[in-house]
Parts: C-alpha cells; sequence; structure tokens
C-alpha cells in the first residue's frame, strides 16, 4: 500500500506547475529576495551606481527603522485597517440583506451600490480631498465653521471615513455572493416552521455567510494595511504625523529620503509583522485547509 | 529541491536576458546616420499638444544637422524620473540625455551617473559664456564638477492686483517682507485678503523660509553642518505663518491650499498679493476675473525684521528655479547628446520654447532679447537674481524636514498662533533630520 501511495505520488505532473512556478519565481520569489537582500545594505543615492559593491550593514537598517518611526506607523496602519473592516462589515452585509428580495428597483439599487467600489481610488482621494477644505462643501453643510479635515489629528478620522466609504461594497459583494448560495430549500423549511425574521436571520442566513464573509475581511484588512494611493492623495507628503500610515513612511524613505536599504528594511519587517496574525488567523478560521 | 533549484536557475537566466533585452536600445560606433538619442524628459500637462509638436520639430532639426533621430520619452512626476534614473544607473544603460529640475540636480550629481563637463565639453556647447551667469548655480558643487547645463527657468516671483493696490493709495509694491505684510493689512478689509499663500503645498514652505533665511545671511547649510536652529529660521516661521495667526491678512481657508488653489483664489481678484508663483501661471491669471489687473514683482529681499539686508545676506529673489540638462555617463552617444543640448540651449529655441510653453530661456543673448517687455521684466531680473539652494545630495531630506514643519503646524494654526515652545520643538526635529542626512552625504 505505502509503495504503491509513493509511486502514485511520484507520478503527479508536477511539470504541469512549471509556467506557473517559473512566474512566481520571477514576479514575487526574486524581487522578495532581492527587498531581503537590499534591507541589509546601506543603499542609497551615493551607493546605488555600484549597489553590488554598497556596504553591508547587517541589521542597522532593521534598528534604524524602529527608531525612525516604524512602530508608530505600523500601530497607525493595523488600527485604521481593522477598525475600517469592522465598520464595513456590518454595512456589507446590511445592504447585501437590503438587495436580496425582488422588489421593483432592485437592480437600481444594486447599480448605484457599486459606484464606490468602481471608482479609482485617485478620484475618490480627489473628489473627498475638495470636499473637505476648510471652506468646502462638507464643513458648509454641517456648519462645522472651518475644520481642519486634512490636517492633525482630525486627518485619522478621515482616513478611516474616506476608507470605508469606497470599501464597503467589497464585503457586500461577498456577502451577496454567501447569501445566493443559500438553498431554497433552507427558505422553505423556515417558512414551514413559521420562523420570524429576526430568528430566521441570525440562526439560518448568517451562518450561511460566515465563510464568505470572514473571507472578505481578511483580504478587506490586508487591502486597507497596503493602500497607498488614498493617504497620498488624500493627504500629500509629507503627510500629517496622524496619518503616517506603513505604506507612506516606505514610500516617503524610499523616494523622497532616497534610502533605498532603510525603507526595504521597514518593507520586510511590516511583512512579517503582518503575517504572524495572518497565519494564526488563517489556522484558526481554517480557509488554508481542505473541508 | 533540484527541481526547485532548476526553476530558480531558469527564473534568474530569463530575468537576465529581459534586462539585457530592455538595455539594446543603445546603438554602437560612429556617425550620427541610423542612431537614435534617447532623452527623457517632463510630461507637459498644460500644453501636452504643443509639446508633441514641439518634440517634433525639434526631431526635424537635429536629423538634419546631425541624420540621428532624437526619440523622447516623458515622465509624469519627479518620481517617475527618479525611478528612471535608478533603474537606468543600475542597469547601466537607458536614456541619453535627461532634463531634471534644479533642486533635484544635486540628489542626480550624487548618484555620480553623468557626464562632468569639462572646457572641452563646455565648448561642444557654445561656452560657458552662453548662458546666464545665475542659472550656473545648480550645476555641480563647484565649477570644477558641474554636471547640469541650464535649459530653461522658472524664477519665481510675486503676482499682485493693480487695481486692488492703487485703491488703497499703494503706489510700489513692497520690496521687504516687512512692507509686504504692512501693505498687505492695508489690503484686507471685508470680502478682501492682502496675501494668498498656499499653506498646505508640499513645497512652497520651505521656498519661503530659505529665501528669509539666506537674505538673513543663513543659507541653511554650512559645509556639513546644517543651521536649522539659528534664530533666522524661527523667524522666517513666525513671519509666515504669522500672516495668518497674528496679522490675519489671508483668508483663513489658505490652510488648506496648494499651491494652484492659491492661484485660484488670486485671480477671482480679491487678493492683493499672490506671494509665490511664476510664469506658468499667466494663463490661469489672465482666464480669471483678475485679467489686464495684475503684474508681477520680485519677491522681497529684504529679510523679515529689517529694513535693510544685513552685511551676510543674500540678495536671494527666487531659488534658482527650472530644469538642467544631464548627459549619463554610460550613454552611448555622448557626442549626439552634446549636439542636442547645444540644439536646445541655442538662442533660437529657447526663445520658441518660452513663446510655446512660458519657460525663461537659460541662453543670455535670448534671455536679453525678452528684457525690453515690461511685463517680463520683473522675471527677467528674477531668473538672474536666483539663487541656487545649496549643493548636497542631503538638500532633498532638508527640504522634506521644512516642510514637514509646515505640515505639522497646520493645526496648530486654526487655532491662532503657534507658542514659541511648540515651534521650537518642531524645529528641532527637522535639524536633527537634516543633520543626519547630511552626515551621511558623500
Amino acid at each position: 500500500m505505502a509503495s504503491r501511495k509513493k509511486v502514485s505520488e511520484l507520478q503527479r505532473p508536477l511539470w504541469l506547475l512549471t509556467p506557473g512556478g517559473l512566474l512566481m519565481t520571477l514576479i514575487i520569489l526574486i524581487p522578495l529576495l532581492l527587498a531581503i537582500w537590499i534591507s541589509f545594505i546601506d543603499l542609497d543615492q551615493y551607493t546605488l551606481r555600484r549597489w553590488v559593491e554598497a556596504p553591508f550593514i547587517g541589521i542597522g537598517n532593521y534598528v534604524e527603522s524602529f527608531e525612525s518611526g516604524l512602530p508608530k506607523s505600523i500601530w497607525l496602519s493595523v488600527s485604521f485597517a481593522v477598525l475600517s473592516t469592522a465598520v464595513t462589515v456590518p454595512i456589507g452585509i446590511a445592504a447585501a440583506l437590503v438587495t436580496q428580495n425582488a422588489y421593483r428597483g432592485r437592480a437600481l439599487v444594486r447599480a448605484v451600490f457599486l459606484i464606490p467600489y468602481v471608482l479609482p481610488s485617485f478620484v475618490v482621494a480627489s473628489v473627498w480631498r475638495t470636499m473637505l477644505q476648510p471652506d468646502g462643501i462638507v464643513n458648509e453643510t454641517l456648519g462645522l465653521g472651518s475644520t481642519l479635515w486634512l490636517s492633525g489629528s482630525n486627518s485619522y478620522w478621515t482616513l478611516v471615513l474616506v476608507e470605508i466609504w469606497a470599501a464597503w461594497p467589497f464585503i457586500y459583494l461577498m456577502a451577496l455572493a454567501g447569501l445566493q448560495s443559500v438553498d431554497n430549500e433552507v427558505h422553505e423549511a423556515s417558512a414551514v416552521d413559521g420562523t420570524t425574521w429576526w430568528p430566521k436571520l441570525t440562526r439560518v442566513i448568517l451562518p450561511y455567510l460566515r465563510g464568505p464573509v470572514l473571507l472578505a475581511c481578511l483580504l478587506a484588512t490586508l487591502n486597507h494595511i497596503n493602500n497607498f494611493t488614498l493617504p497620498f492623495v488624500l493627504f500629500g507628503a509629507p503627510a500629517p504625523d496622524d496619518v503616517n500610515v506603513m505604506p507612506m513612511l516606505v514610500y516617503v524613505t524610499s523616494f523622497q529620503g532616497l534610502r533605498f536599504g532603510l525603507s526595504a528594511a521597514m518593507a520586510v519587517l511590516s511583512l512579517v509583522l503582518i503575517a504572524i496574525p495572518l497565519y494564526a488567523y488563517l489556522r484558526a478560521v481554517r480557509l488554508d485547509v481542505d473541508k | 529541491m533540484r527541481f526547485g533549484r532548476a526553476i530558480a536557475l531558469t527564473g534568474a537566466t530569463v530575468l537576465v536576458a529581459a534586462l539585457t533585452a530592455c538595455g539594446g536600445g543603445d546603438d554602437e560606433g560612429g556617425g550620427g546616420a541610423g542612431k537614435t538619442l534617447n532623452v527623457l524628459i517632463g510630461a507637459n500637462t498644460q500644453y501636452p499638444e504643443e509639446f508633441a509638436a514641439w518634440q517634433k520639430s525639434i526631431s526635424e532639426k537635429f536629423k538634419a544637422q546631425t541624420g540621428a533621430e532624437v526619440k523622447f520619452e516623458q515622465f509624469a512626476s519627479a518620481n517617475d524620473e527618479l525611478t528612471k534614473i535608478q533603474t537606468s544607473v543600475v542597469a547601466g544603460s537607458g536614456p541619453d540625455v535627461y532634463a531634471v529640475g534644479t533642486t533635484f540636480t544635486p540628489t542626480a550629481y550624487s548618484t555620480g551617473a553623468f557626464v562632468k563637463l569639462g572646457d572641452e565639453e563646455w565648448k561642444k556647447l557654445g561656452g560657458k559664456e552662453k548662458f546666464v551667469p545665475a542659472t550656473l548655480g545648480i550645476s555641480g558643487p563647484d565649477e570644477q564638477n558641474q554636471v547640469g547645463i541650464p535649459w530653461v527657468s522658472r524664477p519665481f516671483v510675486m503676482a499682485y492686483n493693480t487695481e486692488l493696490l492703487k485703491a488703497a493709495g499703494i503706489d510700489k509694491p513692497a520690496t521687504t517682507w516687512d512692507e509686504l505684510t504692512a501693505q498687505a493689512k492695508q489690503l484686507t478689509k471685508g470680502d478682501q485678503y492682502g496675501l494668498a499663500i498656499a499653506y498646505k503645498d508640499n513645497f512652497d514652505p520651505w521656498k519661503f523660509v530659505w529665501g528669509m533665511s539666506t537674505q538673513a545671511g543663513n543659507p541653511l547649510v554650512d559645509g556639513k553642518t546644517a543651521k536649522l536652529q539659528d534664530p533666522t529660521v524661527k523667524k522666517a516661521y513666525e513671519t509666515y505663518f504669522g500672516w495668518l495667526t497674528t496679522d490675519k491678512v489671508v483668508d483663513p481657508a489658505a490652510i488648506g491650499w496648494t499651491n494652484p488653489q492659491a492661484v485660484a483664489a488670486f485671480a477671482k481678484g480679491k487678493t492683493g498679493y499672490f506671494a509665490l508663483t511664476t510664469a506658468t501661471a499667466v494663463n490661469s491669471l489672465d482666464s480669471g476675473a483678475v485679467k489686464g489687473k495684475w503684474a508681477f514683482t520680485l519677491l522681497p529681499t529684504v529679510p523679515p525684521g529689517a529694513t535693510s539686508r544685513p552685511g551676510n545676506g543674500v540678495e536671494a529673489a527666487s531659488i534658482l528655479s527650472g530644469d538642467n540638462l544631464l548627459v549619463a555617463d554610460y550613454s552611448k552617444n555622448k557626442d549626439l547628446a552634446f549636439e542636442y543640448v547645444k540644439l536646445v540651449t541655442d538662442q533660437e529655441v529657447q526663445l520658441d520654447y518660452y513663446k510655446k510653453f512660458g519657460n525663461l530661456p537659460a541662453n543670455a543673448a535670448a534671455l536679453e532679447t525678452l528684457k525690453s517687455d515690461p511685463k517680463l521684466a520683473p522675471l527677467t531680473e528674477a531668473a538672474q537674481k536666483s539663487v541656487a539652494t545649496p549643493f548636497t545630495g542631503a538638500w532633498a531630506d532638508i527640504q522634506l524636514a521644512l516642510t514637514n514643519v509646515a505640515v505639522q503646524t497646520l493645526p496648530d494654526l486654526a487655532k491662532g498662533p503657534v507658542s514659541a515652545a511648540t515651534l521650537d520643538t518642531r524645529i528641532a526635529e527637522a535639524q536633527k533630520k537634516a543633520q543626519s542626512s547630511l552626515d551621511r552625504a558623500k
């Protein structure tokens, strides 16, 4: 038995993976290894030209990362991402439920719900930036005087608000997909049992959404953490301290400070720091294992 | 495992092959015919069609002169250009000629990837004396180590509303910063403001601070030492923030403005001065309510709190602003590259470029012909009185640190004047960043 299994394992057509493997190596593996290498050398505009000879400084860049604001940026990024996800989930699910049953104009409502999602991030940020000017339409409508939304501590909440506005349709789409997969028999059975809407929603329907929505949470959180366009267009660089999220810090270090080694170290560190909870989470919800 | 290694090896081979293919654009050998010169140039978003036409006419001229083609490649932002320089520098192949902004020239110089200009190179270009002397100020750290060939200049000036000034009984625009503040106070009444300032711009703030400090005798960098904690810098920030908080001569909404927003505000015709602008704003101004009622004038050159410039102060009317041309060290077409640079810095081409795009010539004779136009006189004067920002690879960081002081202070300004202690802390932080960057400079 054991030997037969071994033979069949050997006979698996692994070579079919070659094109994919090649692409993965080219697009992910080699750049990743390069980034890790760069994070150990003192690469800046002075050494760029002979980058192979740039001095190896071990963990020097990593130590400096911690002294140049990376911990705060990580905290800002993570809290911003978790907060955005936490708020978008109930909105997304509610929106999916609203468009589940057929009614006149449902197609229109569904289309409207997708508008924030299909707009390019750059457009979303530019429009919000204009609306949130000190003498802009938001302050004028709400009678807030000249409240500053794009500077100081308010900027953090602006970032969260705009991200929520732009990102909730993703949860909505995933939840909608989950709702569609609920069998008709389930609806019939609950009708036969005479279930009222609230128990039906919480005990019957929502459990169906658990899988897709959890996956959506994971993807959405990662998207929030990686979002560079939104803070960059909303606030510009240098960004106010309260929205100096990880992508902004890495960008400024790399492309304005020209410290490529330091920024590579920051990028690698953030990758590791995100990977740890991500791994734990994936194990916990068992998204990475076959059922 | 062996399989994995084979994949990795194949991947690396493909990568190398791809890189070689990318670098294959360079032609080798002598003579112009059949060769292609690659020029990297900033995209012109204001006049894209005219810019394409200009490129075409230059290509034709160049072909007639040398037999070689010019291929223009455009970049959208300074970051695009930086990425291009990075990859070209690492790969040792790419554009032959780069057009780079003046303040970016020290950074480009520090990569060591560009041809240093000796007597022979200058001769090929038609001599150093062909250029406006001030424009050579940011070509290199010293006369022996120049890489940048001045191409166009965009000196900064002030725009003022001639009618509002006249109505307020001001017969001559301000020439000192104190005078400017006083006139702005006179001009501020009702819905009318004395000054338009772009407080949230990512570049404007450092230009004010550098200008005022330099005029007071502190160019911010002394050899390898950053001098941001000098009283002149604090005075500059206080003056700059004070217009909004203590003098109240600026629209409170200016706290959220970038430079184009400030242009738009001034163009409405309800503001006395627009303190930092350049020739490229002409069209925006002429399409606003202010059309026919505005003029350019030099920025003040006497530091705040003074009635005359101190002995060590510099008459810095503007940062040295514009574009330089750099020839890549790795280029296999250096002779062609210099011929191209000569062509676009010649009087006729420079004047044509000015007419199309409003960038002032770096060519001295060309600039001279524009002096007779009274409307342009302040611009040509500013071009001649422009002063280079310190030539160090650390300048990008210093500029960023100076702007950051303004960015972080904006929320305080909304509440009123910023306290001396807060300002000191922020300047100290900027000083630390600037110094650490200077310590790394080679």
